[in-house]
């Protein structure tokens, strides 16, 4: 007993030394500003050390949340670990497994104190060539039965606004998928056999054409027998092709993620579309886009 | 030690000197305290009860109607009032009468009396059954618990009932030997009914140890034992007659046809009557026997009696009104609760969670104390079973068992994967002073061990000069724990955990209970425009009014929600994660202005809306 209360106290008094300062902060923040480029990221370690975000560059994503050490972060050619080893439980092993690999060190790491700083290039990194949350403004959106007819969805400059419950519009948004932050294109199903439908012109060819999605919140969790297996999906609007879908049934939480190669070609029209018999919590939130080869232009951003 | 006793003269004032310390400490340190979701509801209870209480004065033919009296009590009346009337009759003499304490404080006042009593309890219990250092170390160790000591502050429940439970089973105890102690055991149960529903378990734990009792004091004594016999019947009979009640007439007319004067009176009043008198009758014959069954009968028959009587609710509709307040605990819904990097949302819960969390938010220089005691009592137990092994160990006395028993009463109830998870150890507190004692066991066998072999080189080693820095250096831990993370009481984080920062990369619980958020309303008093709306998040309406009026935020400022806000301080909840995103949406920006960062992570977080962001009123995009 003699020991452990020794230990404690040891814990108790070195814990304030393994903290990192202001000053730390604002070091590691002065780094960024002068060397990030545009596409880069931070990346926190332990996920949930978010106090950096008083101090880096606004218009720096920082990427920190429940299982952000796997995620691939694939939009950024390059991302900048801010970490705590010193942390009580900090988990680093657990977390280089989960980070390092296909991914490289650029350099070596820089200390502020408690903070290491590590550039990585991002070996999972996948240009996009096609974003529909970035390209919302210029979609056609509306409602679909389905015999055909539409009811149309206008843009009224910020979002597009149909007919109907106050929830039923489509607009990017933050929204939480099972934890992870998302800026994803809002798209309520609108219920019964009605779809809710997002056009977008000029999907590229050659390309891998990929749906994430889901549920936000805690919905996603909700089972009751009432609520309804949420579909939503992608279709080719000149062949009339299903492209991509995903059933999500209540009670399955997580970013759902669907993907297909697109052959090379003309640039596609694709419908996005969201259905649920019954809308309760079917609150979706929804991105698709077209990822280029990664290997190749992961080196361009090196 | 079998019977109870009496404290001594020098227990009498230590214990006395355990509230007194206890009782300023918390008064000293309770306005740093934020007002948790519940006590500002408990707060306008309170105040409503006390003003209830003032009509009763003036007027009292209107104030017993039962229009008045719903008026008054209907708020809140999923929990007994006792607590509450304290609340407001205390605030009504100290803040609205005399003017000497601000609203908090002078609700909060009874709360410290009855959390202070648990030290000086916890003391005079493990005085008399273990001696008086291992009472001082189980006294003094309770309050260092970071957990405890916020839960001592609130004027909530969960420490008033840890405090009359504590005293339920002292009074059992002391009725081993004492008639008017069992008297008050039952008098005592009445209040700890009044005080939360926990209290209902209490009779389950302490009857065995009563029949128990009897039975072994009446071995050699066959009057006494048909005596017990027969009041065992009684009790017997009436719990029959009551199952054939229910099952004739079904459980909604069983509650439909419970009057003043009908069946389910007349039982109770034969029990009451009947066990009394038999007892009377009894101890004539063999008082031990009389002494040992006197509180049971004494919980029976005063319990319900207080209950009914502390409640002006229940006055005009006291059955169909305890039946909706059993149903609602029965029926409690489940707060999503963030444990081991999982949301638990709904039951089963993990089997061992009450144990994992008690073992990550104790102060793991008493947590182990606390586990060594309690293993070797369970041990001594275990081996005293087995003729082969009886030799070998002393079998625990009653007291002692039934100081091991409720040391994990409430763990292995709250344990129950399908009762609600949430509440962090608020729930269990009853546990703890009981866990505090055999702690004190642990470390002062030790330290006579300790000394034993020290008085070999120095013959005249008082226990003392060993277990004071020993305790000195258990306790230091805590008090530092304590320390660095007051007044933030639900974020404490053990050694075990590591920390505060271990605890959140375990992926546990954060806070809850949204009284964190005291860190930054310095701040938004500073920085928030003249009559700017603020989304204080898990604060309720109550508790943004009661930070208003007892002066830590400005009274200029609106409530408001993420939509219709200029600052937002949210709080990290794991399952609230999309309210800062609607944050971030609503306000441009994903970048905070200021926060409370308990060793490192984050607790309250802080936006400010961005000039070219306009307010909306109403939600939506």
């Amino acid at each position: 007993m003699l020991l452990v209360a020794l230990a404690c106290l040891v814990f108790q008094l070195r814990l304030p030394g393994r903290l990192a300062s202001e000053a730390d902060y604002r070091t590691v923040a002065g780094w960024l500003r002068a060397e990030v480029r545009p596409g880069d990221a931070v990346l926190l370690f332990p996920w949930w050390s978010e106090r950096a975000r008083l101090y880096l560059p606004p218009e720096l994503p920082v990427y920190g949340y429940l299982g952000s050490d796997k995620d691939d972060l694939s939009a950024h050619p390059r991302v900048w670990v801010l970490g705590q080893p010193e942390l009580p439980r900090a988990g680093e092993a657990d977390f280089r497994a989960a980070f390092l690999p296909r991914r490289n060190a650029v350099g070596a790491s820089r200390r502020a104190g408690n903070l290491e700083l590590t550039l990585y290039e991002n070996g999972r990194y996948r240009p996009r060539r096609f974003v529909a949350s970035e390209a919302y403004a210029k979609a056609r959106v509306y409602l679909e039965s389905p015999d055909g007819t539409r009811r149309d969805c206008p843009f009224d400059g910020r979002v597009h606004r149909c007919p109907g419950p106050p929830h039923l519009y489509v607009a990017p948004e933050w929204h939480e998928l099972n934890s992870e932050p998302r800026h994803c294109l809002w798209m309520h199903a609108p219920g019964g056999t009605q779809r809710l439908v997002a056009e977008f012109d000029g999907v590229p060819a050659g390309t891998e054409l990929r749906l994430e999605g889901g549920l936000i919140f805690e919905y996603a969790s909700h089972h009751d027998a009432r609520l309804s297996t949420t579909y939503y999906g992608v279709e080719d609007v000149a062949r009339r092709e299903p492209l991509l879908e995903i059933a999500q049934p209540p009670g399955l939480e997580g970013v759902q993620k669907a993907s297909r190669a697109l052959p090379p070609g003309e640039p596609r029209t694709v419908k996005v579309w969201v259905r649920a018999e019954n809308p309760d919590r079917r609150q979706v939130c929804l991105d698709v886009f077209a990822l280029g080869d990664g290997a190749v232009v992961s080196r361009e951003g090196t | 030690m079998t019977a109870g006793r009496a404290p001594t003269r020098d227990e009498r004032w230590l214990a006395l000197g355990l509230w007194v310390l206890g009782f300023v400490a918390l008064w000293a340190t309770e306005a740093a305290v934020g007002f948790t979701r519940d006590e500002s509801v408990y707060f306008y209870a309170g105040e409503g009860y006390a003003r209830w209480f003032q009509q009763l004065f003036r007027e009292p033919a209107r104030a017993l109607t039962d229009a008045a009296i719903v008026r008054a009590w209907d708020y809140n009346h999923e929990h007994p009032a006792l607590m509450k009337e304290l609340f407001g009759l205390s605030h009504l003499l100290f803040h609205d009468t005399l003017g000497w304490l601000r609203p908090a404080a002078a609700f909060r006042l009874p709360a410290f009396a009855l959390s202070a009593l648990v030290p000086a309890l916890t003391f005079l219990l493990g005085s008399a059954v273990y001696g008086r250092t291992v009472g001082l170390f189980a006294a003094l160790s309770f309050l260092l618990i970071p957990r405890q000591y916020f839960n001592a502050e609130l004027a909530c429940f969960d420490m008033p009932i840890a405090a009359m439970w504590l005293l339920v089973v002292y009074a059992f105890w002391r009725a081993l030997e004492d008639r008017n102690w069992g008297v008050l055991c039952g008098v005592f149960f009445g209040l700890a009914l009044c005080t939360k529903h926990n209290a209902l378990f209490l009779p389950f734990i302490l009857a065995p140890f009563a029949l128990w009792r009897a039975w072994t004091s009446t071995v050699d004594r066959p009057d006494a034992r048909v005596w017990l016999w027969r009041v065992l019947g009684l009790f017997a009979a009436v719990a029959v007659l009551y199952g054939l009640l229910v099952v004739s007439l079904g459980p909604e007319g069983f509650q439909r046809k419970f009057f003043l004067l009908s069946p389910h009176t007349l039982l109770f009043g034969v029990l009451a009557v009947g066990a009394l008198g038999m007892l009377h009758l009894l101890n004539e014959v063999h008082p031990p026997s009389a002494l040992a069954l006197l509180p049971m009968a004494t919980m029976a028959v005063f319990g319900p009696v207080i209950f009914y009587l502390h409640w002006p609710y229940l006055w005009h509709a006291p059955v169909e009104r305890t039946a909706w307040y059993l149903n609602f605990h029965a029926t409690h819904n489940h707060y999503t609760w963030f444990y081991l990097g999982k949301l638990l949302r709904e039951p089963p819960f993990p089997l061992e969670y009450v144990v994992v969390k008690t073992a990550l938010t104790v102060p793991t220089s008493l947590f182990v104390p606390m586990v060594t005691g309690w293993l070797v009592l369970a041990g001594r137990a275990v081996l005293s079973l087995f003729e082969r092994t009886r030799t070998r160990v002393r079998a625990p006395s009653l007291a002692e068992s039934l100081v091991g028993l409720n040391a994990v009463a409430a763990i292995l109830i709250i344990s129950h994967p399908q009762v609600p998870h949430f509440g962090g150890v608020k729930h269990w507190l009853p546990s703890m002073p009981f866990l505090g004692i055999l702690a004190g066991v642990a470390v002062t066998r030790g330290c006579e061990a300790l000394v034993e072999w020290l008085r070999v080189r120095w013959p005249r080693l008082p226990l003392a000069a060993v277990a004071a820095p020993v305790f000195a250096l258990l306790m230091l831990p805590a008090l530092i724990g304590l320390v660095r993370v007051f007044p933030y009481g639900t974020s404490y984080y053990s050694e075990l955990a590591g920390g505060v920062p271990g605890a959140a990369s375990l992926g546990m619980q954060r806070q809850f209970w949204s009284s964190n958020v005291t860190a930054v309303l310095p701040w938004i008093n500073e920085h928030a425009p003249r009559n700017a709306r603020v989304f204080l998040h898990e604060v309720n309406g109550l508790s943004f009014r009661d930070y208003q009026r007892n002066g830590m935020l400005r009274g200029d400022l609106q409530p408001g929600g993420p939509s219709d806000s200029d600052i937002a301080a949210y709080q990290y909840h794991q399952e609230f994660r999309e309210h800062e995103l609607n944050v971030w949406q609503a306000y441009g920006t994903r970048t905070p202005v200021t926060g409370l960062y308990l060793d490192e992570t984050p607790q309250v977080i802080v936006y400010q809306r961005r000039r070219d962001m306009t307010r909306r009123v109403g939600g939506g995009p």
